[in-house]
């Protein structure tokens, strides 16, 4: 190889090096085509959801020929990241599917120029979400489902043990009956585990809320996670491990709580709504849904998923325009009946699910009777988000002995108002 | 000068010029990934850590309060004093498993090129698959381990619920995953070393541990101080093997420094905190590659 050739040789790989730098930092997402818009919709699925989008999108399109929807599917655990990652980096995606309202609420757009009448829109959606989409006056979200906390159950090992569960609101249980009936589930029907519990602090706290405790307090200045009720709350947890009702593998070992239930050899599982659609493939065994049982009040817990539109797409008229049409009755209640989730419009409160209709009775009416805490806490995205993990830590603490109740609420307590105070 | 001595004057120039730009040219599509993707994001982390913030408000700078806010983080220093355990641990027997391999596989046995792959391969799989491949074997409910306790009649162990066994079972892991790596510093070291010195120490009536002694290890220095100061440097970064396989727990026992920070910096949204806490792991193995770098005399191992 002449030395020419060689110059040539590495100017032309260094230029590729180049090319192929330049082009990883650039913008993949312009749009070939300038007559149509590309909307970058950023989606995770609990269940069978993300089918059911891909069909709405699919009509969306069909009738809106100049828009057109990049479905971006991410793991649920790495939504956070993802959409931090494209803020942060300066590329924000058109539209977004979120849980944590609040971490993303200063870079959301306001949604309200773009809605006729803002205190319409907000007035379809049930009222105990409004904190989670309205912050600091703004309408940063719009809701998409509706989630509760709840009480799955293997059927087939109570008809074993021949424990009757309850079938109505005035049957519910005492966590005493509860805990009784668990322990004759496992003596006569052969479960391993009376219930598993998903290790989440927004799971653990349907137990807080029952025992009349909550995380903040009503006006949300300062915590009260570390009264009497939160101190009874973590005792109950820490002893039900300790008789063995449920396994030290989850909280402790990291393990799925869901592929425990479905070994069909745990008894029940605290989980959310959306578990229904997840558990409708279960052949080995019958499942139901039950009633929580009561502390000093019955209680579950409110959550949601939300859509977020965000300010520098240059799309923000058309991802609020999208947004209106997935929030619509007729598309939002498409959505939710055939995705098996619960809708947040007051007018969808009854959907005919093909799958599971007494289920979702049980669930909404778990909602109707919980703690007005539950919501004030939980809608406290931006205080909530920074201590979640803490708190979770802390449980665990208790449970492995390496802290009493006490001192680990007492930590938490510490830290929820440390991050009161940076608000 | 003639004409044709200057000519050529200016073609030997030329050429000489060609030569002094090549190698920068070689080593320049190197350069310019690793500053992108080294040196900018590390200037980048240590502005970060001067300032509050959470990855996406505007940030503030807070001066040095991040760094004095780690010292009194009683946390961060049980998590270094954990990493140090486990680097403790861990680096020995590393140490050991890779040397023993390389001494058995640096012979003239049967299949050795079989044997030499089946122990590295194991190093080609990322951490976060050696993780879950582990946590099978361990798990709790689902793990292999247990599953035939239970059919020998043995009550099942909570191998990822109590401290001891998530920690025994995260160094298991570990060495699994790198012995293979150094297993083949230590052949290329063993091979080396010159066949006279064991032939002269044989006419001498030296035995198999004697020759060890004498000859092999110290001859093995500059390779084993390559090995300890790397394997320390790894023990202080890890992280994806353990998030996948105990992810961090049970509680925090299995939650090493580099864990921490992510922690701090995506669960907790204070980067700049999580940033200045990098700075301090920078200081710490720049440290060790400061030491490794003096004890091998300027780097020649």
């Amino acid at each position: 190889m002449t030395k020419r050739t060689t110059f040539k040789l590495i100017t032309s790989m260094v230029l590729v090096m180049l090319l192929i730098v330049l082009t990883a930092c650039g913008n993949s997402g312009t749009n070939a085509n300038p007559k149509q818009t590309t909307l970058d919709f950023l989606w995770f699925s609990d269940g069978k959801e993300g089918e059911v989008i891909k069909e709405i999108i699919k009509e969306y399109e069909q009738t809106n020929t100049k828009v057109k929807i990049n479905l971006i599917e991410v793991g649920f655990k790495d939504i956070q990241t993802k959409l931090k990652t494209m803020l942060s980096g300066g590329k924000p995606p058109a539209l977004s599917r979120v849980t944590d309202t609040g971490s993303f609420a200063n870079q959301a757009v306001d949604l309200t120029p773009y809605v006729d009448n803002a205190d319409q829109f907000e007035d379809q959606f049930i009222d105990s979400l409004k904190p989670y989409y309205v912050i600091n006056d703004k309408l940063v979200a719009a809701p998409m489902d509706v989630t509760a906390n709840g009480l799955i159950y293997n059927k087939t090992l109570f008809d074993k043990a021949g424990v009757k569960v309850p079938t109505s609101p005035d049957q519910v249980w005492t966590w005493d009956e509860y805990t009784a009936a668990l322990k004759e589930v496992m003596d006569k029907g052969g479960a391993r585990y009376g219930m598993v519990w998903d290790v989440t602090p927004h799971r653990w706290s349907t137990l807080l809320y029952q025992n009349g405790g909550s995380i903040l307090t009503e006006d949300g200045t300062a915590a009260a996670i570390n009264s009497e009720a939160g101190i009874r709350s973590m005792e109950q947890f820490k002893q039900l491990h300790q008789e063995g009702i449920m396994p030290e593998s989850v909280w402790l070992g990291g393990e799925n709580p869901n592929n425990l239930f479905r070994s069909g050899t745990v008894a029940t599982h605290w989980a959310g709504n959306w578990m229904i659609s997840n558990y409708k493939d279960i052949t080995d065994f019958e499942w139901g849904v039950t009633y929580m049982p009561k502390g000093t009040q019955r209680s579950s817990v409110p959550g949601g998923k939300f859509l977020m539109a965000f300010k520098g797409s240059g799309y923000e008229q058309e991802a609020a325009e999208f947004i209106e049409y997935l929030t619509s009755k007729e598309v939002n209640s498409k959505y939710n009946q055939e995705s098996l989730f619960m809708s947040p419009r007051k007018d969808s409160s009854v959907l005919n699910y093909e799958f599971g209709k007494e289920m979702f009775e049980i669930f909404a009416d778990e909602l109707k009777n919980s703690s007005p805490l539950a919501a004030n806490d939980w809608s406290r995205q931006t205080i909530i988000s920074k201590i979640s993990t803490d708190l979770k830590n802390n449980i665990v603490e208790v449970l492995s002995d390496k802290a009493t109740p006490q001192e680990a609420l007492d930590r938490t307590a510490k830290l929820i108002n440390e991050a009161i105070g940076s608000q | 000068m003639s004409e044709g001595q200057r000519l050529n004057k200016n073609t030997l120039a030329k050429q000489n010029r060609k030569l002094v730009i090549a190698p920068y040219l070689f080593i320049l599509p190197n350069l310019l990934i690793f500053g992108t993707f080294i040196v900018f994001p590390s200037l980048l982390g240590l502005y970060y850590s001067f300032h509050v913030y959470d990855g996406l408000n505007p940030m503030k700078f807070n001066g040095l309060d991040n760094y004095i806010k780690i010292i009194g983080d009683r946390e961060f220093w049980s998590t270094i004093g954990r990493t140090g355990i486990y680097a403790a641990i861990v680096v020995p027997l590393i140490y050991a498993a890779a040397l023993g391999i390389a001494l058995l596989l640096a012979r003239e046995i049967r299949m050795r090129g079989f044997f030499r792959a089946v122990f590295y391969w194991p190093t080609m799989i990322s951490y976060i698959i050696v993780g879950l491949t582990w946590k099978w074997i361990f798990g709790d409910s689902f793990g292999i381990l247990n599953h035939l306790l239970t059919v020998v009649g043995v009550e099942p162990v909570g191998f990822l619920t109590s401290s001891f066994w998530a920690n025994t079972a995260v160094i298991i892991a570990t060495v699994w995953s790198r012995a293979g790596f150094f297993m083949v510093i230590f052949i290329a070291g063993l091979q080396a070393i010159p066949t006279d010195y064991y032939e002269a120490a044989r006419l001498d009536g030296a035995t198999g541990i004697k020759v060890f002694r004498y000859i092999t290890l110290p001859l093995l220095k500059p390779t084993s101080l390559l090995v300890v100061m790397l394997t320390l440097i790894d023990a202080f970064k890890a992280f994806p093997l353990m998030f996948a396989l105990t992810g961090g727990g049970p509680g925090k026992d299995t939650t090493y420094i580099v864990q921490y920070i992510y922690e701090i910096g995506f669960n907790r949204q204070e980067l700049g905190l999580a940033s200045a806490m990098s700075v301090i792991l920078f200081i710490l193995i720049g440290g060790f590659s400061a030491l490794q770098f003096r004890l091998s005399k300027g780097g020649a191992t």
